[in-house]
C-alpha cells in the first residue's frame, strides 16, 4: 500500500532505529572503548561520560604496551600489515583463478563441470580443523610453513569458491547474445571475455572479491596454525593483548577498531555492489 | 439508462508525497452501461492498468469515486466488489489442475457439482481447452494457459468482467475464432465486460466502445467507427488503425478560387472550395498551419494527381500496402485487392475531400472529417 | 555459387532433435525468411549459420565457402538479434563500430563507416548515447546497424522487428526490402508474422519441428501451401478448414457443404470419394441471397482493420470464418446466406494433412480422351 498513515510512519521509524542500534551498538561501544583508559572502562556502574584519551591508540602505534604493572612490547602494526598483505594477496589470486574460471564454469557446459564446481565450493563447508594438520605437516616439509605465500595459498579455500561462484553467477546472467554478438562482429573469444563479459560482470567480481578480502581478514585458525609470530594478522595478533597481569580492554578495542577499519571503509566505499554483488550471487550462483 | 459502472472524477497517483509523484490517471469519467463491452486502449504507461486495478480494488483510488451495479465499490475489498477478472500473466493455481482452476470460484460459492461439471465444459468447449482440462497449469503452452485463465474469468457470475491483455499470448490461427466466440458469449449472456489492452486489433474486434487513454488522460470515449471517422486529436487519429493515418504539415489558403493545402516540396492538394462549408473553410484559413491526416486505405493510387515515387509494394495476401515517397515524406495506400507497383514507378496521389482529416497543428485538436466541422 | 548452402544439418539438444537432416539454398542477394512457429528451430539454424552454435551434422558453405568448422568471427557474417543484444557498456557509436574495430579499420575509416549507416537508420543523432538511453525503435535500429556497419555478404536477422511497437514494425516493413536491396547482401530473415514473411521474402522457407515443410515465393506458400498448418499460419484471420468428400456428377467435381453443391477448380478429378480437407479464405466468402447459397447463423461480428469479419455456423455446427471491406453490406442478426467461391480454394488429403495438387487440366483431358 502506498498510503502511509503518521502512525505507521512513526512505527515504522522506530523499527527502523532499533535495529540500526542493535547492529552499530557493538561498534560504537568499541569506539568509546578505546578513548578510554582501562580503569574508566571498568568502573562499575558503567558510563558514557569520561576524558576520551588517545593513550590506547598511542600505545598500539608505537608497539609499547603498559599494563599495571609491566611494560609489553607488542607488533600490532606488524600484525596490520600482515593483515594486509595476505588479504590482498589472497584476494588478487583468488580473482586472478576464480573469475577465468567462473567464465568457464558458467559458459561450457562440460561433462563433469557442475561436480567440480560443487567440489570447489565443498571446500567452502569442510572445518578447517579438518585440513589443518595435514597441511601443517605438508607444508614443513616442501618449506610453505611460515610464508606469506604459504598462507596465501591456503586462503584460497576461502576466497576461491566465494569468488567462483558469486561470478558465476554473474556471468550466467550476461545473456549469451550479447557475446555472440561481438564474435559475430569479428572479435576472438578472448577479446570477447576481455571487452563484453568482464567489463559486465564487473559489479559481480567487485562484491566477491570484497566479500572474499573480509573472510580472508577475518580468518583465523589457518593463520593461528600455519603462521608464526612475524607472519601473523592481527586476528591472531590481538592474543597478545590478553596478558599475565590482565586484560588491556582499552587497547584492545583500539586494536579492534584500527583492525575493522579498513574492511569497513571498504564495505561502505561499496556496498551498492556489495548488496547488488550478494543478492544475485545468492539467488543465482 | 443508469450505468453498470460508473468512473467519476477517478484520480490516482503513486507516491503522492515523494519528490516525484506519478499522476497515473487525471480526472477519469467513464460509463459502462449494463451489456456493454468496453475496452481500455493504450499504449504502456497511459493509466489503462491503474485504471483496471482500482476498478478490481488492488489499487486504492486517490481520488474520486467507482460505483458497480449501483454500489458505491471503491472502498470494498477487492473479493466483495463482484468482479470476475482475466489476468494478463494468466495466474493460475499452479497445484491445480485446468479444471481444478476453472471451478474454483463457484466450488468456493458452494455450487452443485453437477453444476459446476456442466459449466466448466460449456466453457472449455468455448475456448477449446475440453483435450487439456486434467493438466498441469506448468505443462501448458502460453497460449493454452491463457485460454484457461479466460475460461477462469468467464465461468463465473460477476456483474463485471475485467480482461487484462487477455489475448496477446493466443495462437494466432485461432485468434480469429476466439474472438468471435468470446464476444458471442458475453454478448448472448449481456454480460459487461472491460478489456483492457494495448492492440487495437482486439479491441476494435471486441469492443462495443473504446477508451482511448494516453498519459493518464481520456483522449476519447467512442465506437470503434467513430475513432476511425472523426479521431478528436491527432493522438487518437495515429494511434488508432492499421497501418497509422498518413500525416503531412501544411499550409491551407485561398488561391483561384480553390482551398489549397499547400505541402513539402512543393505538392499542392487543392480542392474544389464546394466540398467545404464556408464556416469550415473559414477555420482552416484562419489556421493557417494545419495537420493534414488521410488514412491509408483512402488513398487513391492514379495516374493523375499530385506525384510520387514508389518505394515498397507489397502483398500480403489479402491486402496490398504501396508505400511512396510524397511531398518531402511518405505516404502508404492500402487496397484490399492486388495492386502491382513497381519499385521507383512515378504514381499519383489522390486525396478525395471526404477522406480529408484536418488536425490543428498546434493544439492537436480535429478541425474537421471530410467536409464536416469537428 | 555465392549466397548460403546448408546441407544435411542436424542438430540435437540431449535428446531433442531441433534441426533434422536440413537443407536448404539461398541465392547471391536474395532475402530468404525463416518462418515458422516458436520452438521449430529458427533461432538455432541462425546461429549455425553465425558459427554461435556447433551442428552434429551438415556442412554450411557461406560465399561458396565450406564455414562448417570456422569461428564466427571468421565467417564475415552480420546479425541482428531479436532481444538486440547491444553492449550495454558502450555506446550507441561503439556497438555500431564494434564490427569495424575489428577489422582494425583507421579511425577515420569507422568513423565514417558507422556516420553513413547511421544515417541510413536515421539514428545519427543518437550515436552518443547509451543502450539504456535509447528508445526501443532506436534500440532496434542500432542493433541492425550494427549488423550492417562491416558490410557483411551475408546478413542474419532474427526476428528483429518482434520487439518494438506496432507503428514501427510497420514502417520498418516497408522501408527494410529498400535497405537490405541498397546492400546488396544475402539475407536470411526469421520471423514468426506471416506479413513480414510475404512481404519481406523473395522466398520463404517454412519451418516446422526442426524440418523445412515447403520453399517458395510469398505467392507459391500463400496459395498453394503445401500442407493443412502452412495454411493455416499463411492468412489474417486464418482459412477456413472444412472436412469434404469430393463427389462427381454431370457438372463436374465437387464438394457438398450443408447439402449445397459447391463446385470445385478443375484438375481434381482424382479426389472423388477421397477423404480431404477444403480450405477456403474467408475473403472467397460473401453474403448473398443466391439460390445455392448456405444457410448460416451469425455469431459475432469483429471488426478488423478495414476488414469486418463474421463468425458463422452452419446448421450442423461447423464454424466459418468470413471476411469483407469494412463498411460494406451488413449483414442481419441471427440466419444470413453465403456463398462460397470455391476458385482458389486448396484441397488437402486429411490424413496425411499434406496438400492435393490440381492436375494440369491440360494432361487431365488428354488422359481422359
Amino acid at each position: 500500500m502506498e498510503h502511509t498513515s503518521p502512525l505507521e510512519r512513526i512505527l515504522r521509524g522506530i523499527a527502523l532505529t532499533a535495529v540500526v542500534v542493535f547492529f552499530m551498538f557493538p561498534i560504537l561501544w568499541i569506539v568509546l572503548m578505546s578513548l578510554q583508559t582501562n580503569e574508566t572502562i571498568l568502573r562499575s556502574p558503567p558510563s558514557m561520560v569520561f576524558e576520551p584519551t588517545l593513550s590506547n591508540y598511542q600505545a598500539i602505534i608505537s608497539g609499547q604496551l603498559t599494563g599495571n604493572t609491566a611494560t609489553l612490547e607488542i607488533k600490532f602494526m606488524g600484525n596490520l600489515l600482515n593483515s594486509i598483505i595476505l588479504s590482498v594477496g589472497s584476494v588478487a589470486l583468488a580473482l586472478l583463478l576464480g573469475v577465468p574460471a567462473a567464465y568457464a564454469f558458467a559458459r561450457h557446459k562440460f561433462r563433469g563441470s557442475e561436480d567440480i564446481a560443487f567440489t570447489l565450493l565443498s571446500f567452502r563447508f569442510a572445518p578447517p580443523l579438518l585440513v589443518l594438520l595435514p597441511l601443517t605437516i605438508i607444508f614443513q616439509q616442501i618449506g610453505l610453513a611460515d610464508t606469506y605465500i604459504g598462507l596465501i595459498w591456503v586462503y584460497q579455500l576461502i576466497c576461491l569458491p566465494l569468488i567462483l561462484w558469486i561470478v558465476r553467477g554473474y556471468f550466467e546472467d550476461i545473456s549469451p547474445d550479447v557475446e555472440h554478438a561481438y564474435r559475430i562482429a569479428g572479435h576472438s573469444w578472448f577479446a570477447t571475455f576481455r571487452h563484453i563479459a568482464l567489463p559486465l560482470a564487473r559489479p559481480g567480481i567487485a562484491a566477491a572479491g570484497l566479500l572474499a578480502f573480509i573472510f580472508a581478514w577475518n580468518n583465523f585458525i589457518f593463520a593461528l596454525v600455519l603462521a608464526s609470530a612475524d607472519k601473523q594478522p592481527v586476528t591472531v595478533g590481538a592474543l597478545a593483548f590478553i596478558t599475565a597481569s590482565g586484560i588491556q580492554y582499552g587497547q584492545i578495542a583500539a586494536a579492534i577498531v584500527l583492525s575493522i577499519a579498513p574492511t569497513l571503509a571498504l564495505a561502505l566505499y561499496a556496498q551498492r555492489y556489495l548488496v547488488e554483488g550478494l543478492s544475485l550471487g545468492a539467488v543465482k550462483g | 439508462m443508469t450505468a453498470m459502472l460508473n468512473l467519476q472524477g477517478v484520480n490516482k497517483i503513486y507516491n503522492p508525497n515523494s519528490r516525484h509523484p506519478v499522476h497515473a490517471v487525471i480526472d477519469l469519467d467513464l460509463a459502462v452501461q449494463p451489456g456493454e463491452i468496453v475496452a481500455l486502449l493504450g499504449s504502456s504507461g497511459c493509466g489503462k492498468t491503474s485504471t483496471l486495478r482500482m476498478v478490481a480494488g488492488f489499487e486504492q483510488v486517490s481520488s474520486g469515486s467507482i460505483s458497480l451495479a449501483g454500489r458505491d465499490i471503491h472502498t470494498f475489498a477487492p473479493a466483495r466488489r463482484n468482479v470476475a477478472m482475466a489476468f494478463e500473466g494468466y495466474s493460475l493455481y499452479p497445484p491445480l489442475t485446468v479444471r481444478e482452476n476453472i471451478a474454483f470460484a463457484m466450488k468456493s460459492e458452494k455450487m452443485a457439482t453437477a453444476d459446476v461439471t456442466a459449466r466448466v465444459d460449456e466453457i472449455a468447449q468455448l475456448l477449446d481447452i475440453e483435450d487439456i482440462l486434467d493438466r498441469y497449469p506448468t505443462s501448458l503452452s502460453g497460449g493454452q494457459a491463457q485460454r484457461a485463465g479466460l475460461g477462469r474469468a468467464l465461468v463465473r457470475k460477476a456483474d463485471l468482467y475485467l480482461l487484462d491483455e487477455p489475448m496477446g499470448q493466443l495462437e494466432p490461427q485461432l485468434r480469429a475464432h476466439l474472438r468471435g466466440r468470446i464476444k458471442h458469449f458475453i454478448k448472448e449472456r449481456g454480460l459487461t465486460a472491460i478489456l483492457v489492452t494495448h492492440d487495437q486489433t482486439e479491441a476494435n474486434a471486441l469492443a462495443d466502445r473504446i477508451a482511448v487513454m494516453e498519459g493518464g488522460v481520456l483522449q476519447q470515449f467512442d465506437t470503434p467507427a467513430q475513432l476511425k471517422d472523426a479521431p478528436a486529436n491527432l493522438f487518437t487519429g495515429t494511434f488508432i488503425g492499421e497501418p497509422p493515418m498518413n500525416i503531412f504539415a501544411a499550409q491551407a489558403k485561398s488561391e483561384n478560387g480553390q482551398l489549397v493545402f499547400a505541402l513539402d516540396q512543393g505538392v499542392d492538394l487543392s480542392y474544389d472550395p464546394t466540398a467545404f462549408p464556408d464556416a469550415l473553410q473559414q477555420a482552416i484559413l484562419g489556421l493557417g498551419t494545419v495537420t493534414l491526416g488521410v488514412r491509408p486505405h483512402a488513398v487513391q493510387v492514379r495516374d493523375h494527381g499530385a506525384k510520387a515515387q514508389v518505394y515498397a509494394a507489397q502483398w500480403l495476401g489479402d491486402q496490398t500496402h504501396i508505400a511512396a515517397h510524397f511531398a518531402g515524406g511518405s505516404v502508404v495506400s492500402v487496397h484490399h485487392d492486388r495492386v502491382s507497383r513497381a519499385k521507383g514507378e512515378e504514381i499519383g496521389i489522390v486525396i478525395a475531400p471526404q477522406d480529408l482529416h484536418v488536425f490543428d497543428t498546434a493544439s492537436g485538436n480535429a478541425v474537421s472529417h471530410g467536409g464536416t466541422l469537428a | 555459387m555465392g549466397g548460403l548452402t546448408i546441407t544435411n544439418l542436424t542438430k540435437r539438444f540431449k535428446d531433442t532433435v531441433v534441426l533434422d537432416d536440413l537443407s536448404l539454398e539461398i541465392e547471391e542477394g536474395q532475402t530468404l525468411v525463416l518462418f515458422g512457429p516458436s520452438g521449430a528451430g529458427k533461432t538455432v539454424l541462425l546461429r549455425c549459420i553465425a558459427g554461435a552454435v556447433e551442428p552434429e551434422v551438415g556442412t554450411i558453405q557461406i560465399g561458396g565457402t565450406d564455414m562448417t568448422d570456422v569461428p564466427p568471427e571468421q565467417r564475415g557474417v552480420g546479425m541482428a538479434f531479436q532481444n538486440f543484444a547491444l553492449f550495454p557498456h558502450m555506446s550507441a557509436f561503439d556497438n555500431i563500430a564494434s564490427p569495424l574495430t575489428a577489422k582494425r579499420a583507421t579511425r577515420d575509416t569507422i568513423n565514417d563507416g558507422v556516420q553513413a549507416v547511421a544515417r541510413l537508420l536515421k539514428i545519427d543523432h543518437v550515436l552518443g548515447h547509451a543502450p539504456k538511453e535509447l528508445s526501443n525503435g532506436q534500440k532496434q535500429r542500432t542493433a541492425l546497424a550494427r549488423a550492417l556497419a562491416a558490410q557483411p555478404k551475408l546478413l542474419l536477422l532474427d526476428d528483429p522487428l518482434r520487439n518494438v511497437d506496432a507503428k514501427l514494425r510497420f514502417e520498418m516493413r516497408l522501408e527494410l526490402p529498400r535497405l537490405l536491396a541498397e546492400q546488396g547482401a544475402t539475407v536470411v530473415y526469421v520471423t514468426q508474422d506471416y506479413k513480414e514473411a510475404m512481404a519481406l521474402g523473395d522466398k520463404i522457407a517454412v519451418l516446422v519441428d526442426g524440418k523445412i515443410t515447403q520453399v517458395g515465393t510469398p505467392e507459391q506458400v500463400y496459395l498453394r501451401p503445401a500442407d493443412l498448418r502452412i495454411a493455416e499460419q499463411f492468412g489474417d484471420p486464418t482459412i477456413n478448414l472444412l472436412d469434404v468428400t469430393p463427389e462427381q456428377d454431370d457438372l463436374g467435381m465437387h464438394i457438398r457443404l450443408s447439402e449445397k453443391r459447391v463446385p470445385l477448380p478443375p484438375g481434381y478429378d482424382g479426389t472423388q470419394g477421397q477423404s480431404c480437407v477444403i480450405g477456403i479464405r474467408p475473403e472467397a466468402i460473401r453474403f448473398t441471397e443466391g439460390p445455392n447459397s448456405i444457410e448460416v447463423t451469425i455469431e459475432a461480428e469483429t471488426p478488423f482493420n478495414e476488414k469486418t469479419i463474421t463468425l458463422c455456423t452452419t446448421f450442423n455446427g461447423r464454424e466459418i470464418l468470413i471476411s469483407r471491406p469494412a463498411g460494406t453490406d451488413a449483414p442481419d442478426e441471427g440466419k444470413a446466406r453465403i456463398d462460397i467461391d470455391a476458385t482458389n480454394a486448396v484441397l488437402f488429403d486429411r490424413s496425411t494433412g499434406l496438400r492435393i495438387a490440381p492436375q494440369d487440366t491440360a494432361t487431365s483431358r488428354s488422359a481422359a480422351a
